[in-house]
């Protein structure tokens, strides 16, 4: 081939001469981008994943539009849309070109600004969880891997023992105990002191799996030549993470961390389903959960559950129909 | 090109002056730990890859190292390079001593120390631009040539045979003959005075394998770059090297100028080594010239090598002195000048056939045996 390749090389310049743009090569990323976007189904879910963070984004500026927002108690401001149990009036929680979504029985939330803030409120925590755990997981993983030994050994254990903690059941637990660190018990809790809770308790068993990929990953990577040609040029170990190993472990990183925020967005509604998470009256996603399955609601308005599930089955799909197109593209010879 | 070949090889025989070593290594040694045991892992061993080696690259000549696989010619190029630490013994570089010496103090004379490595699909990193993969080196040290890295780069990639216009190209369009003048271009970016080449050819085609080791010897021509050659192709070694040392579980057992090894070998090994390589002439009337010898078994553990001489359980000229005495790395009577053996009993110093073959394989033997009497047996 290499004689081919000569001869090839050498009859380049001529043709070439004229279009020196195209002898730019293209990256592995380039061509992951190309495969990515060939894949419909893939495509597809991009959109719809985009468009979920698009509304949460502008959530703000919707409910601007919608001329509403998710705090004002209607029950009290439009007293004659509820009875006196404080159930809306019309049909389906109240559905009607007003209110979108129809309003919520007991305080009369509006279900529409509830839901887009909500999905504001979980994907903004979900997003920063992923994020912390990215950034823990590559300094971890990829400090075991490269660095190897005792290094290796210590975060190796580390990892086995934050994998054998009963994940759900330690969420629970330690919710109260990581939101009372910052306050006390007596004094009402911030929103934000909740959200941190809950960034760091799914952060802290969050990690370990993305962790022990990228510590693979490095290891492998190590013994490539490539480090060794880096290391007989002087290079520093710093400049061989930055240069020759971090550009290497994008694949594993982006294909897990597609994996890995939905799982957090649904660890995330569970939390607050089950009331440790954020709670009334700050909008999320889970909390319509629970608010959904309350006596008042179930018996009264069924309707309500259909907006946070559906659009969370939704999202939680198309996440992982994401996920799944973006390892094709990455190894396309993964045979499915 | 023979007689271009000639004159370097004469030049680095003669009685060197001191200014003319390059790189001295003496002793040199690496021995990995074995571990083992429970509950507690502890050291229960040492892979001696490489014991006690000495030897001497001299400016501008090509020495080659050659030696069957496992027999540490590997773990040498990469002590060389410091990217592992000896054990013991040293490395000096134009006298100074680098055996030991952190990144920062080998710092200035990283550049002139450059590898070329076995695997060109490992070898290259795949998320970089060629560009980006030659200026490297460059980058790192430091170095601004005139008209800019970018130009450096296109040139290099004239000289090792490519396409400068391949400067924005990725790794994974070259075929692995290209990536190796990739991987060359990217050791003489720095302009080294000693290239260490592991293996260069042995992952390519065959018909790929001259092309490159033209390439480098041309390098080593126009350039003026000390090779040291690291190969278990004998006839590319012969090709490309004036000087060359045979390797056998760690030790050096011959050095000396390409004929003596080649037409005046001493050592038993390095008899045997020399008739394992297949034989192109079959049509030649003499093809009973060569003499013959096949070894049985495989080579020793080097966890732990025989005592005396290493080579003294495949050899068929063993006897009690050579388990308890190792054989000294000397010139012996009748070898020429920088000419060493470590044997006690050296054969004759020629190639030509001898009355006996040597057939110390058992499986082998009998096969012979059956075949010539089965010619015997019908006249």
């Amino acid at each position: 081939m290499g004689g081919g390749g000569t001869a090839v090389v050498s009859g380049e310049p001529g043709p070439k001469a004229t279009g020196e743009a195209a002898l730019t090569g293209r990256s592995p990323g380039q061509l992951m981008w190309t495969r990515f976007k060939r894949d419909r189904t893939g495509v597809i879910s991009a959109y719809v994943v985009g468009f979920f963070f698009l509304i949460g984004l502008l959530a703000p500026l919707i409910s601007k539009v919608y001329g509403k927002n998710p705090y004002t108690v209607y029950a009290d401001e439009r007293p004659d849309l509820f009875d006196s149990a404080g159930v809306p009036v019309h049909p389906n929680g109240g559905i009607s070109g007003q209110f979108w979504f129809g309003l919520e029985p007991g305080n009369g939330y509006d279900v529409f600004t509830k839901l887009i803030y909500g999905i504001r409120t979980s994907l903004m925590i979900s997003v920063a969880v992923t994020v912390a755990v990215v950034v823990t997981g590559i300094l971890l993983g990829v400090a075991a891997g490269y660095l190897g030994g005792k290094t290796d050994y210590f975060i190796g254990r580390v990892i086995d023992f934050l994998l054998a903690f009963p994940a759900q059941l330690f969420f629970i637990a330690s919710m109260p105990v990581v939101v009372s660190l910052f306050v006390s018990p007596r004094d009402e809790t911030p929103t934000y002191v909740r959200v941190l809770a809950l960034i760091i308790v799914q952060w802290f068993l969050g990690w370990m799996g993305l962790g022990r990929i990228l510590r693979g990953t490095a290891l492998a990577l190590r013994e490539r030549e490539f480090i060794e040609a880096a290391k007989v040029s002087g290079a520093s170990p710093w400049r061989i993470i930055r240069k020759e190993i971090l550009p290497n472990i994008v694949t594993p990183l982006l294909v897990q961390s597609t994996y890995l925020l939905p799982n957090f967005v649904t660890a995330e509604a569970g939390l607050s389903y089950l009331g440790v998470g954020i709670v009334e009256p700050t909008p999320d996603w889970g909390q319509m959960f629970s608010k959904a399955s309350t006596e008042l609601v179930m018996q009264n308005d069924i309707t309500y559950m259909f907006f946070p599930g559906i659009s969370m089955i939704v999202f939680v799909v198309a996440f992982n129909l994401l996920g799944d197109s973006v390892r094709d593209a990455f190894d396309p010879k993964t045979a499915r | 090109m023979k007689e271009d070949l000639v004159l370097p090889a004469q030049r680095a025989q003669g009685p060197g002056t001191d200014g003319e070593r390059l790189l001295e290594v003496t002793g040199l040694t690496k021995h990995f730990p074995v571990k083992g045991g429970f509950p507690i892992r502890r050291t229960i061993g040492q892979v001696q890859a490489v014991d006690g080696i000495d030897l001497t690259v001299h400016t501008g000549e090509s020495f080659g190292l050659v030696g069957e696989s496992g027999c540490g010619k590997s773990t040498t190029g990469r002590l060389i390079t410091r990217l592992m630490e000896p054990t013991a013994g040293t490395v000096a570089y134009r006298g100074r001593d680098i055996s030991h010496a952190s990144r920062k103090q080998l710092a200035p004379i990283r550049s002139e120390i450059q590898m070329i490595f076995q695997d060109p699909y490992s070898s290259l990193n795949p998320r970089q631009t060629v560009g980006t993969i030659i200026s490297g080196p460059m980058e790192i040290n430091g170095i601004n040539p005139q008209g800019g890295r970018e130009k450096r780069v296109r040139e290099l990639l004239e000289i090792v045979g490519l396409n400068p216009e391949h400067y924005n190209r990725f790794p994974h369009e070259f075929s692995g003959g290209q990536r190796q003048r990739i991987g060359v271009a990217r050791a003489l970016a720095l302009e080294p005075k000693l290239i260490v080449a592991d293996e260069p050819v042995s992952a390519l085609d065959v018909s790929i394998q001259a092309q490159v080791v033209n390439l480098l010897q041309q390098v080593q021509n126009d350039l003026g770059i000390a090779f040291l050659f690291i190969a278990h192709d004998l006839a590319i070694v012969r090709h490309f090297s004036q000087r060359v040392a045979v390797m056998y579980l760690g030790k050096i057992i011959e050095v000396g100028d390409r004929d003596s090894i080649y037409t005046r070998p001493r050592h038993p090994y390095t008899h045997a080594l020399l008739s394992a390589v297949p034989e192109v002439n079959l049509t030649d009337e003499d093809t009973g010239g060569r003499e013959r010898i096949r070894l049985a078994g495989d080579v020793p553990s080097p966890i732990s090598p025989p005592s005396g001489c290493r080579f003294r359980t495949r050899c068929w000229k063993a006897q009690d002195k050579c388990a308890a005495e190792e054989p000294p790395l000397v010139r012996i009577s009748g070898n020429h000048e920088g000419h060493l053996t470590a044997c006690h009993f050296p054969e004759e110093p020629t190639t030509e056939g001898r009355e006996e073959d040597i057939v110390l394989d058992p499986a082998l033997a009998a096969l012979e045996e059956a075949a010539s009497d089965e010619g015997q047996g019908q006249p």
